[in-house]
């Protein structure tokens, strides 16, 4: 419970509508997917309720933001922002912390079409956002968490990979200029909007601090609170009218004229390799994506049961190494040169169209929930509960790499049941920049509401970290805290010591939550 | 079936807080403004009000880390129970937030914590004067039209229901007008129609409710009825999906809209004066995805890999897909000179009317709010008329249309109906 004068103070910024201390509310903060493996790792009885925030509060703008983080430093309190608030990052993760939700400043400020930019504050989610986007012929880069959750939130402080990643990037490289509370409560504008008021930019003119505000893979809300930010828009390869019929769970979408999806098989991974990389070179597909048997099973099902009965069919003798492609073109002739050119690198290295041989029928809202980025959540239809380990941020022979040396690890908590079984199989690439760069994690099922499987994920967890230091894997996906950061620092040139510099210099009182990002000082 | 919190223990689990349950399902969302499907969250905002949010507070009260208080009541009954976090939960999860969300408040009455104090009163007045408004019963028919005929001895029964009877009897009328016109074969209940015992049961007063069904059960049974008409979604829901899920009953429930649209169909009525007006429909939650009967299921969890079980023999999944979505529709559509245009938010995804769950009559600025931003959804669409099927939403519709001054008419399906065929309320 908070000071009473700080409680005061808070209310008055906010109002008494927007703040509580209320045991049940605060627990509905505290509890948070993949509290139960960070718990199981620090060798604690695993469940989701983690820490309870002192108070809840819920600003509006950027001035109560920077009134809330000014009464923090003034009174040794600690805070966590977060949008939608999905996974235990966006938590708060010790005592004496309040939690900051964002989902008041739910606003699109700006759909500049010209220079194909847009303007969001935190809680606008990226459902909302693609589809006022689409009505204006654009599109912008969803990260893989799912359309329900903010594009601010992973552009600004996460990794981001998602489902367009092979014609969007991820969310590091999407942000422009961002508007940023720093943890003393100052404000912060990066890029061009710092001197021009316009925010095509985040690298100038003015200052680009893109490196300290987010890094390789984000601060995680350990680094003050964002509270706008631009990203950069793409041209949307469709209709803007946004056909979904039918009703739930059977949706049929109208997949536009030039829109074309492959799931192209290989016969082994020097050709999957070979094939994955001229794709990129070639820039003909908006998705670009390989998993394993069992993944594809997962993406093209509606149901779990409907799943299981094509992982237990005679798909997965005829898949071995694949990867699906969407070729979405604007125009006719684009259409045609792209898919020309998809069959004649498929040719020339050995492939085949498992959808042009009627092995595989993508249903038309595969299409649909592939560009609104909801193909990653089907893995949750199992146990209702998944993550992911590794990470590689590398190349696509990395994550290949990653994929060969993650099976025999995989399989040995399989055999013992603790996690689901994909063979040890499971993983999800994706790459960005024209297959110069690519992300590479390995989902995994687990139970959560088994102690022993949440206890068998992290230990799981645990040896892949090791296993990407042991062969030179590359950082996590999710490397979190001060036992990652000591973890990885030293084989990566003790970059952990800078992220220590930089939360001194930011945050001088240690206000905002470093706990899923880096303490100060060791 | 499950019948405590407890036995929702492990499903709750599995909730991961992904704020689906905020949202229409992601592959409908075709604007900002009309994405959310969730009144109470958009109103209050913390996360508790949200169907992932009471499904943590269940896992919460479970494990005794919360106690209730006056806050802690508040989001519980800040809440219609319109199940629109539950259809949106089901796309990808196998959750059951909805029937969390009752448990919890059927936990919340039993504990003594519960109900508000607005719906104790309503409880009294079901138990005195079998309707929760407090009206004398001997004035429960008063709505019915002189010289309207109907059979003592007929096995169909059309069900009024008390919202009808005391608060919206134009429906009635209408209804009973129809009837009358296409020489429908119908009794009423008249002295003997007492409340369906839906206010009870969304309020978490399930053992009140239990009796009142039971009773009413009897008394249906023993006038000789094999089938209910209604025209209240309410009544819809709680003969069609409740009653049989608690009680042993096989009568057949249809709703006045499936009702007219098979008369439509085998010629039995016929709607030939043009009724000139753009209209849009709004689907009552409990004529919608709530009147999906629950499917019984006894069978085992049968592990098919490691870790990952499926039922055995299949679970029917309670997704709102056999909702009465089209009947209405098909009515309307037949009317002529009648232009139906959708709202964005339909069928299983609709945006509630802000009435349902006790909440109209403890909380009716958040019961007028949600009606008010559902107004806004069908005035965007440039209908002059907004037309639903249930007297609960059309008394809230209406309250909201009339406090924000707005030119935007309310029908009933039944009113309209009458029209085109020459009649009048």
């Amino acid at each position: 419970m908070l000071d009473r004068e700080v409680y005061r103070a808070l209310e008055k910024i906010v109002g008494s509508e927007n703040i509580t201390e209320e045991p049940a509310i605060l627990d509905t903060y505290a509890y948070q997917w993949c509290t139960e493996v960070e718990k199981a790792s620090r060798g604690e009885e695993p469940s989701r309720f983690g820490h309870r925030p002192e108070a809840v509060v819920l600003p509006c703008c950027t001035s109560e933001v920077q009134a809330i983080v000014k009464i923090c430093n003034q009174y040794g309190i600690r805070f966590k922002a977060h949008s939608t608030g999905l996974g235990v990052w966006g938590a708060v993760s010790g005592p004496g912390t309040i939690q900051l939700d964002l989902r008041r400043m739910n606003k699109i400020l700006e759909i500049n079409e010209k220079n194909m930019y847009a303007v969001i504050e935190p809680y606008v989610t990226n459902a909302q956002l693609q589809s006022e986007l689409i009505k204006r012929g654009l599109n912008h880069h969803m990260q893989g968490a799912g359309p329900q959750t903010s594009p601010l939130a992973s552009h600004t402080s996460m990794v981001g990979p998602g489902f367009t990643s092979a014609s969007t990037g991820f969310s590091g490289r999407n942000v422009l200029a961002v508007e940023w509370v720093l943890p003393t409560g100052e404000i912060l504008r990066l890029g061009s909007l710092n001197c021009s008021e316009e925010w095509f930019s985040g690298d100038g003119p003015g200052p680009s601090l893109r490196g300290v505000m987010r890094g390789f893979m984000g601060a995680y809300g350990g680094l003050g609170v964002f509270t706008k930010c631009a990203i950069k828009l793409y041209p949307w390869p469709g209709p803007r009218e946004w056909k979904v019929s039918g009703v739930i769970p059977n949706y049929e979408f109208e997949v536009p004229p030039y829109w074309k999806m492959f799931v192209l098989n290989f016969p082994d991974w020097d050709s999957f390799e070979e094939a994955y990389y001229r794709i990129g070179e070639a820039e003909v597909s908006m998705m670009a994506m390989a998993s394993s048997q069992e993944g594809l099973a997962t993406m093209f099902s509606n149901t779990r049961e409907q799943t299981i009965e094509k992982i237990l069919s005679d798909l997965m003798t005829k898949v071995q190494r694949y990867f699906i492609v969407l070729v979405a073109a604007h125009t006719e002739r684009e259409f045609k040169y792209k898919t020309k050119l998809v069959n004649e690198i498929v040719k020339e290295t050995g492939g085949e169209d498992l959808v042009e041989k009627g092995v595989v029928k993508p249903p038309s809202i595969s299409y649909a929930e592939g560009v609104r980025n909801m193909l990653g959540s089907h893995a949750f239809r199992f146990t209702s509960c998944f993550q992911s380990t590794h990470g590689g941020m590398d190349t696509i022979s990395m994550a290949i790499n990653i994929a060969k040396v993650n099976v025999p690890i995989k399989r040995k908590y399989i055999e013992k049941e603790l996690i689901g079984d994909d063979r040890g199989e499971g993983m999800w690439i994706t790459f960005y920049e024209q297959g110069h760069f690519a992300h590479m994690e390995i989902p995994t099922i687990y139970d959560p509401a088994d102690p022993e499987s949440c206890k068998g994920y992290a230990d799981y967890s645990m040896e892949c970290n090791k296993a990407d230091i042991e062969h030179s894997l590359g950082i996590p996906f999710f490397i979190v805290g001060d036992r990652m950061h000591d973890m990885f620092g030293p084989h990566c040139c003790n970059y952990q010591n800078w992220l220590r510099k930089i939360k001194e210099a930011f945050d001088p009182n240690c206000v905002s939550d470093p706990g899923h990002y880096i303490s100060p000082k060791k | 079936m499950a019948t405590s919190l407890s036995d929702y223990e492990k499903l709750m689990a599995g909730c991961i807080r992904c704020s689906n349950c905020k949202f229409i399902p992601a592959l409908q969302v075709k604007s900002q403004k009309f994405s959310a499907i969730c009144p109470a969250i958009e109103r209050y905002n913390f996360h508790a009000y949200s169907g992932g949010g009471k499904m943590i507070i269940a896992q919460a009260m479970l494990k005794n880390r919360i106690q209730y208080t006056e806050e802690l009541l508040k989001v519980i009954y800040r809440c219609t129970a319109c199940g629109g976090c539950d259809i949106a939960c089901k796309f990808f999860f196998e959750l059951e937030p909805l029937e969390v969300i009752l448990e919890l408040r059927n936990h919340c009455v039993e504990s003594g914590a519960g109900p508000m104090p607005q719906h104790k009163k309503y409880i009294e007045s079901i138990k005195i004067n079998h309707n929760p408004y407090g009206e004398n019963h001997e004035e429960r028919l008063s709505w019915l039209p002189k010289n309207t005929t109907f059979k003592e001895d007929s096995d169909t029964a059309y069900f009024v229901g008390c919202t009808t009877s005391y608060r919206r009897r134009e429906i009635a009328q209408a209804t009973a007008k129809i009837f009358d016109m296409v020489d429908l074969d119908f009794t009423i209940l008249g002295p003997e129609e007492f409340c369906c015992g839906s206010p009870l049961l969304r309020i978490g007063d399930r053992r009140d409710a239990l009796e009142l069904m039971q009773k009413n059960v009897e008394k249906l049974k023993n006038h000789g009825i094999k089938r209910i008409v209604t025209s209240c979604a309410g009544c819809y829901s709680m003969f069609k999906v409740e009653y049989p899920r608690y009680l042993k009953t096989d009568f057949q429930v249809i709703h006045t809209s499936e009702l007219l649209d098979n008369m439509l169909k085998n010629g039995k009525l016929e709607l030939d004066k043009e009724v000139p007006l753009k209209v849009t429909y709004h689907d009552p939650c409990h004529l919608g995805r709530n009147s999906e009967p629950y499917t019984p299921w006894q069978g085992q969890m049968v592990k098919v890999v490691s870790r990952v079980y499926i039922p055995v023999p299949p679970k029917a999944i309670r997704r709102g897909t056999n909702g009465v979505y089209e009947p209405p529709r098909n009515v309307l559509r037949s009317i002529p000179g009648l232009q139906l245009i959708e709202m964005e938010r339909i069928k299983e995804y609709a945006y509630c009317c802000g009435a349902g769950g006790g909440v109209k009559s403890a909380f009716p600025d958040f019961a007028l709010w949600t009606a008010s931003k559902r107004v806004e959804e069908a005035k965007s669409t440039g209908a002059e008329a907004l037309v639903s099927c249930c007297p609960f939403c059309a008394t809230n519709l209406k309250d909201a249309i009339r406090e924000k001054g707005e030119k935007m008419k309310f029908y009933d399906l039944t009113e309209l109906v009458l029209k085109s065929m020459g009649g009048s309320t």
